[in-house]
This record gives structure tokens, sequence and C-alpha cells, in this order.
């Protein structure tokens, strides 16, 4: 029942239409437009919100530096959040067709009545797409990795257990997979779309809690 | 071959390989602000796109850190590797366990839910060797302090195997009386038990099991974890996936992943209405894990023989667990011939743990117990 649950939300929030941060229509990615705002909604491990700036390098190859707030939603959005600084590069196309690849370094934070980790990461991606001047469509593969993690722990884990070590936490405490597609509408300055797929660990086997993610988005295109 | 120049890959090597001496954040704090300066006119006459590969370059190659899947470290040592912690070894496994009154009076075998939780959250029970009972209380395989296996290795069977030869192991005379207390997960064991073995049991005490077929099971479980996809609770459960991961058999991982969404039963919204978190040692995620999906495969129906014990049966569900209530009470119990339903007032779920729950419950059950 609960699994149904998830995929109807799911299901919802694609319906929505949107997609993830920083999902660009390249074809309609103008030289001139050097400034993107993008806002977002979207069920990535959780509910969650996001925004962000992304900036269009002056380089042979288009590149879009980006970086990127997101929270997950709650009674304390406060507690936990996400960072992205990055950027991806359009390395080549033929006709409509693009493959571009995305790199961010990730700074994160999750906290409950137990603990507050701190972590930063890599996400990678991949991204082949067909995309026209007012649509496009796309398949995207990715690897996130928590690099190396910060644990603290309360008072009242301790009580559970008291010899518990805080601090860093490597080599790798974590990765997933993830794959999926995206697609969108292009229209003057404005992108809007939406991305969606599955997640699973590292070790091709363990789903996540919350197994598949889904996002909605709007960009807005400046000069 | 690096795309990158010579002497911004040794800046970054330099740079990583110092941070990763800095234990402390304060020391991040200070040390970073000086070394991103330098880096960041470092890089200045370059493409300021290379930050990115680096800084992913630098974290990847940190080794100093302690080791998240090494016993001891975020979750306790088991009784394998800490013989300070009290323990037998029966059915070929070690198993944490303690035991309370006088070995000669009649056996209450304790068994702890989950699966893959502990006994320390059912300490109040010790209370019944003061009224003439031999307590005997173990971590079940896989859980708690007790011994850890593969997910592969754990079944039904073994579990019941495991109660079996804990009771033969504390047995001081095969006239000795047994009784079984199981709460949640330890009261479907305990009816596993008595389902296999009906003639081996004097009495039990079951709290709150959520069901004795799979389909009962899955329906009170459902209820017990419906919490809104938007809430802190959810996203306390379920954000911490992009942070830790763990193979199949990573025991502290994934146990101290478990223990981590356990703040979950105590949350305000948390439909089973328990009074705050539960005391615990260390979660045993692989069990519980293995079980359900065991449950998921094998959809067991405990109640083939139950007909066979027409013993009396305490039975108690509480009055704050939103997900269980009279109706299902009623539906769980049905399967024993002979069952005497109690509600435990101004308690959730783990009544046994919290005052009111444990003052309203431990008369009835003892008047119980004394009845035989």
């Amino acid at each position: 029942m609960k699994n149904i649950r998830y995929l109807f939300i799911a299901t919802f929030l694609i319906a929505s239409f949107d997609s993830i941060a920083q999902t660009f229509n390249w074809h309609d990615l103008r030289r001139e437009q050097r400034h993107i705002l993008h806002l977002n909604v979207s069920a990535e491990y959780a509910a969650a919100y996001g925004a962000g700036y992304n900036y269009r390098l002056r380089s042979k190859f288009p590149i879009v530096l980006s970086a990127e707030y997101s929270f997950p939603s709650g009674n304390d959005i406060t507690d936990d959040f996400k960072t992205k600084i990055g950027g991806q590069i359009d390395w080549f196309h033929a006709g409509n067709f693009h493959f571009v690849s995305k790199i961010h370094g990730v700074f994160r934070r999750y906290q409950n009545d137990y603990a507050r980790l701190l972590n930063f990461g890599s996400d990678l991606s991949g991204i082949i797409g067909y995309y026209k001047p007012k649509w496009f469509v796309a398949a995207e593969v990715g690897f996130d990795k928590a690099i190396v993690t910060h644990f603290k722990h309360t008072d009242l884990y301790k009580q559970n257990f008291p010899d518990i070590r805080d601090g860093w936490y490597e080599p790798s405490t974590g990765g997933n997979f993830y794959y999926g597609i995206q697609t969108g509408l292009s229209r003057k300055k404005f992108d809007v779309y939406l991305k969606a797929g599955k997640l699973i660990e590292q070790d091709f086997k363990t789903s996540p809690l919350f197994p598949v993610y889904g996002q909605v988005g709007v960009n807005v295109k400046f000069r | 071959m690096s795309i990158w120049p010579n002497h911004v890959l040794a800046e970054s090597i330099n740079f990583k390989t110092s941070w990763c001496h800095l234990t402390k954040w304060g020391d991040f704090r200070l040390a970073g602000t000086a070394y991103l300066q330098k880096f960041l006119k470092m890089i200045s006459q370059k493409n300021k796109f290379i930050l990115i590969p680096i800084i992913t370059l630098f974290f990847s190659a940190c080794t100093k850190g302690k080791l998240i899947n090494e016993e001891g470290n975020l979750v306790p040592n088991t009784v394998k590797s800490d013989a300070t912690l009290p323990a037998i070894t029966v059915n070929g496994s070690m198993f944490h366990a303690e035991t309370f009154g006088n070995p000669s009076h009649k056996m209450l075998v304790i068994l702890h839910g989950g699966p893959g939780s502990d006994y320390r959250y059912l300490l109040n029970c010790k209370e019944f060797a003061s009224h003439g009972y031999y307590v005997v209380f173990y971590d079940q395989r896989g859980s708690g302090l007790s011994e850890r296996h593969s997910k592969s290795s754990y079944s039904i069977q073994v579990m019941i195997d495991d109660l079996d030869s804990v009771i033969a192991h504390h047995r001081t005379s095969p006239t000795q009386k047994v009784f079984l207390l199981g709460h949640s997960w330890g009261a479907m064991l305990a009816t596993a038990y008595i389902n296999k073995h009906p003639a081996s049991v004097r009495g039990a005490v079951l709290g709150e099991p959520g069901g004795f077929k799979w389909q009962d099971i899955k329906d009170y479980v459902g209820r017990s974890r419906d919490f809104h996809f938007s809430s802190e609770t959810f996203n306390d459960a379920a954000y911490q996936d992009q942070f830790i991961t763990g193979n199949e058999n990573d025991h502290a991982i994934l146990d101290y992943k478990h223990s981590l969404m356990a703040a979950a039963d105590g949350a305000a919204d948390s439909p089973i209405g328990n009074e705050g978190p539960l005391l615990f040692w260390r979660a045993g995620a692989v069990v519980n894990k293995a079980l359900f999906d065991i449950g998921e495969k094998e959809k067991p129906d405990w109640t083939t023989n139950l007909r066979l014990f027409t013993t009396k049966v305490f039975f108690a569900y509480s009055e704050n667990n939103r997900a269980y209530g009279l109706s299902h009470a009623q539906l769980v119990s049905s399967a024993y011939p002979n069952v005497q339903l109690e509600k435990i007032n101004g308690a959730g779920h783990d009544f046994i743990s919290f005052p009111t729950g444990w003052t309203n419950f431990f008369p009835k059950a003892l008047n119980y117990l004394n009845s035989f």
C-alpha cells in the first residue's frame, strides 16, 4: 500500500510537469543568454524544493557553471539541505542529438534526533538527448557519491551507545546510481522541464527507502 | 596522461594532503580560508571550471578518517568481539543473554520485537524475577549485541530453533514450567514456536503482534509506518540514504542506518503512539531485512496448529497505537482458542517500556502468570 502511495506521489509530481535542476534545452540556449535562474520541486530521497543560478561561459564548447541549493520539506526546513556547485558541458552534437556531461561537488547536511551528518560528495552524470528549439527529450545516467562524512551524535543517541566515535568518516560512506529521462518545453526565455527516474545503491542490489526520483522545474534565461 | 597542467595537479595534491591531517571542523575552516585564497588565485588565470574536478579529486583521495564499516565506531561491538558482555552459545551461534531470578523457578523467556531490535527496551520485565520467575533475556540471532550472520543464513525456522535451544540451555529440570513473553515481532516468534511445539509452553503473554499470518502482518506494518511523504519524520528516515549505503552484509553500516531510523518510532506523528524514543543497544538491520524478505516470499501462517494450544493466552494491545486497535487485536488473537484480551490504557505500542504502560500492564500480566 505504501509503495502504491509513493508511486502515486511520484506520478503526480511527474504529471505536474517539470524536471530536475540544471536541466536545459541545449538547442534553445543562445550565446547571449548568460544567466539562468531555476526553481524546482522534487521527490529525490524526500519531498524537496530547490533553487539555483547558472552562468554560461564564453567558451568554445557550451559550458554552464551552476550553483544550487535544495532542502527537504518537514517541520524544520533548516536541518537538512544539499548544495551543489559545478557545471555541465555540451561536448558535441550531431544534428539535434547532444551529448552532455555534468559534474558537481556536493555539500549536504542531515539531522534528526540522534545525529547530524555533514557530507562532501560528488555527482557525475551523462546525458544524451534530442533537442529541438521548442522541446527536448533526453536520457540520463549518473552517480552520486558520498565521499567523506562527519558524524556528530546527540546526547539522546549517546544514551544508547555512549562510546560512539564522532568525527570524519572515510573512505566513501555511500553512493547511489540514478538513471531516468528528462523532457521539457521551451518558450522565449523559459524552459519548463520534467525529470524522473530510478535510484539504486552502488551495490546494484539495494534500493533507497524512496527508490525513484522526480523533479519539475522552470528555467528563466537572461542576457 | 592528465589533461590538467602539472603545476595545477601538484598544488592540488599538496592541498589535499594537508587537509587530510586536519580532524576538527574549526581546523577545516581556518585552513580552508587560507587555502581557498591561494587556490583561487592559482586558478584565476585558468578556466575556473577546473575547480570542480580538483575538489572532487581532493576529497576522494583522503584516507585519514574513521571507517564506517568498523565495529565499535558507530555501533557497539557484539559478543563476538567483546568478551565482557554476558553471552551464551547455542544452536551454532553466540547470543547476548542474561538471566534474573532463581533458576529453579518458573521460566519466563522474554522475546523482543523488530525483527532486529534488542531486549534493552524490555528490561522492565526483570521485575517478574522478584515475583517468583526465572527471567531469561536474549538478543535474537543477528539482533542487538548477538552474533551477526550472512543474510542468506536467516530463516524463521532457525529463529524457532534458537528459542528452543535457549530454553533447553537454561532449563534446570524437565518439569520446570516455561512461559513466553513476546512483544511485537517477539509475540509472533512466540506464536510460531507454540504452533511448532504446542506442548512445550505452559502459557504466553503476547503484546501487539502484527499478525500470525503474512497478510495481517503487512497490513499492520503498513499502518504503523504511515507517515506523510512531506513530513519531517519521513525525510528523517529517507534523506539519510544519500549519505550512507552498505552492501547486503555490511552489518556495522546497515545496523547504524537502521538505528537512525528508530527515531521515527518516537516521533509525535508516529501512529504507534509511544511517549518517546526507545533505548536500544544495536539494531539488527540484516536479520530484519532477511525476515521481511522471507515473509514476502513464503507468506507464513503460524496458526495451523494453534487449536491444539488450549491454554489461555494473555493478549495485550495499547490504547494509543492508532495502527492497532481493538479490531486488529480481535482479528489476530482469534487464532488462539482461549484468549484473555487486555487493553493497556495510556500507552502506545511499546507499553512495556514506558511508566504508564508498564504500570497498567505488569499487574495484569503477573496475575495471568500466577494463575498457572
